[in-house]
């Protein structure tokens, strides 16, 4: 797993490159902690080069989600690949998160 | 010297007096600086000497022999020879009394070595260690102070330790410490360093400790009077290399202990884990069923749960709570005592209320600690041979009628402890003789093969269309089997939890 962290405006976008499951969860879930505790923080989260997550890779998404709007602020994710997708249409995850189709159509629905 | 050389050999002396006595002196003494230490007869000062020689070390003269009552060249000569044999002998005296001196100190370091040695036996952390090894080096070295550094791959475990604790600013230390990373030798630095005189630093010993093969740790003397010699490196060595040692023998032990309880953990949460599932399966009249549950070495939160209770409808759940070891099987305890509790005692239960009222309870809770658990709920209605179920973000779960193909029943709702309104819905399948429910946990589907690719839906859809004609134990062996076959005998990930129901005859 490699990921990979950069602004976009005021906007922190994260990009996760191969597994993110319990074995490599922990710099996420860090990274994640440290900026969904802004208030008003906005993050994307881009899995267009994540291969397969797993529950653990969920749940730390969820936490930050649930941070993040606590903190008045917004997650989306953008650029599922179909594994992935399908694991986040199983589980009904896609209700509780906003999911793009690719970086720009998130950072426009930001911009919005 | 001369004066401790007379009294310890007055005998040799006085023979020495005696010789020149006998051959027609009528007095002999020994003299420093103009006054007598010694003198034959005692009543003669030699006042007057006819002869003189000086006991010379090098150009330094020490005293002299003087003799009256003789005189010529050959007793001088043999004045000259004896206060040779005196210079000779005052400084094998020398010799011996340093080399005693030596042998002194070098027994006191040794015993100081073994004491610290024996005293570090005691010491279970790194500071502990590097305080008294510091001390020591103080206390044996006598320079004005010292550091002791430790710098781990974690940066929260690094140490400075200085003797007295303001001796230099932390960030001069550091500075010093990763300089001392790149020998492997101990390092001398003088005042003529223009760096080290800016900081009031005359002389500075810096020697690295190795542990596990690299320099990790350093201890630094500062401003020793005289400056640092050879022995005094060694001393430092003696000591840094015990320190070496018994920090790794530390990190071993301290590594040891958190497998030990990490161990302890993974035990305990495995028999929560086990302990809580249905010790027996259910005899449902027009069902066949069979439930069993893998954990993996690191236990998940997975769960499976039977309702029996006279006068009610047979149900039963499934979960996984996300995480790992002792905290997802306390959540799992959690997750299965909410639905349990609900199934058993709402006066009219139903999948769908089961499921809103557990995640009532549990969601500020997972909230908190940032879980969430996939949790399927089905009631059997033996009357019209159906079964009401809500899914709430399980998967798989998988329905094959008697007479059509395998497919996934998709959950209509998020996980427990997601949104805080559960929008589960009940819904409805038939159970009928041959009809085949499959409710397996996601230890399934993620089970990693070759070129890390996971087992996948689709081959479980493949596996039950395959064997639906199996009996529900035969047919969950065979899929445990055939993921095991998958995952090539690599140690498994996560739980593995399948519940198999199957209509059968009344």
């Amino acid at each position: 797993m490699d990921m990979k962290t950069y602004s976009a405006g005021e906007i922190n976008v994260l990009e996760i490159t191969g597994r993110f499951d319990a074995s490599t969860v922990q710099p996420i879930a860090t990274w994640l902690e440290q900026t969904t505790s802004t208030p008003g923080a906005r993050v994307l989260v881009n899995l267009t080069d994540t291969t397969f997550v797993d529950s653990t890779a969920l749940a730390t998404l969820v936490q930050a989600l649930k941070r993040c709007q606590q903190m008045q602020g917004d997650l989306y994710l953008c650029g599922m690949r179909h594994p992935v997708h399908m694991i986040f249409e199983l589980t009904r995850l896609d209700k509780a998160f906003s999911i793009f189709s690719d970086k720009e159509r998130a950072l426009q629905a930001f911009a919005k | 010297m001369l004066v401790t050389l007379l009294n310890s050999q007055y005998a040799r002396f006085a023979a020495l007096a005696e010789s020149w006595l006998s051959l027609g002196a009528t007095a002999f003494g020994i003299y420093q600086d103009g006054h007598p230490l010694i003198y034959w007869p005692t009543s003669h000062r030699l006042m007057r000497p006819s002869l003189m020689a000086p006991i010379l070390r090098g150009d330094e003269e020490l005293g002299e022999i003087r003799v009256t009552g003789v005189n010529g060249e050959a007793f001088q000569q043999r004045l000259r020879a004896d206060a040779a044999l005196i210079a000779y002998v005052l400084q094998l005296e020398e010799e011996l009394q340093l080399m005693t001196a030596d042998l002194v100190i070098s027994q006191d370091q040794q015993l100081a070595l073994y004491r610290l040695t024996q005293s570090m036996r005691d010491l279970v952390t790194i500071e502990e260690i590097l305080r008294v090894v510091l001390a020591e080096a103080i206390r044996m070295l006598k320079p004005q102070g010292g550091f002791a550094t430790f710098e781990p791959a974690s940066p929260e475990d690094r140490l400075l330790i200085q003797q007295p604790d303001d001796l230099l600013p932390d960030t001069v230390v550091w500075g010093l410490h990763r300089q001392g990373l790149t020998s492997e030798r101990p390092i001398v630095r003088s005042e003529t360093d223009p760096e080290m005189a800016s900081l009031g630093i005359h002389n500075v010993l810096q020697v690295p400790l190795r542990i596990r093969g690299r320099v990790m740790a350093s201890l630094g003397l500062i401003n020793r009077p005289g400056g640092f010699d050879a022995p005094g490196i060694k001393l430092a060595c003696a000591l840094t290399d015990q320190a070496s040692v018994q920090v790794e023998r530390t990190l071993l032990y301290q590594e040891m202990f958190q497998q030990t309880r990490l161990r302890t953990e993974m035990e305990l949460a495995r028999r929560v884990q086990v302990d809580l599932l249905p010790h027996t399966l259910p005899r449902i009249e027009g069902l066949e069923i069979y439930a069993e549950s893998r954990p993996a070495r690191q236990v998940g939160g997975d769960f499976y749960d039977f309702i029996v209770e006279p006068g009610r409808p047979f149900m039963f759940a499934v979960g996984d709570v996300t995480g790992k070891g002792m905290s997802a099987a306390l959540l799992m305890t959690m997750t299965r005592t909410a639905i349990h509790s609900k199934s058993q005692f709402m006066p009219f239960p139903t999948p769908e209320a089961v499921m809103r009222q557990s995640n009532e309870d549990l969601y500020n809770d997972f909230t908190r600690v940032g879980v969430f658990a996939t949790a399927f709920v089905g009631q059997y209605e033996a009357e019209n041979r159906r079964l009401v179920y809500a899914n709430a973000g399980h998967a798989p779960v998988l329905y094959r009628p008697v007479d059509g193909e395998a497919v996934l029943l998709r959950a209509e709702s998020t996980a427990l402890g997601i949104l805080p309104d559960a929008h589960c819905r009940n819904q409805w399948l038939r159970l009928a003789p041959g009809d085949l429910l499959v409710v397996a946990t996601d230890g399934f589907s993620d089970v990693r093969g070759a070129d890390d690719t996971t087992f996948g839906i689709e081959r479980l859809l493949e596996l039950v269309d395959r064997l639906h004609h199996l009996g529900p134990q035969a047919l969950a062996l065979a899929l445990f089997e055939a993921v095991d076959h998958f995952g090539q005998g690599q140690e498994q990930e996560d739980d593995q939890t399948i519940v198999v129901i199957k209509g059968a005859a009344m």
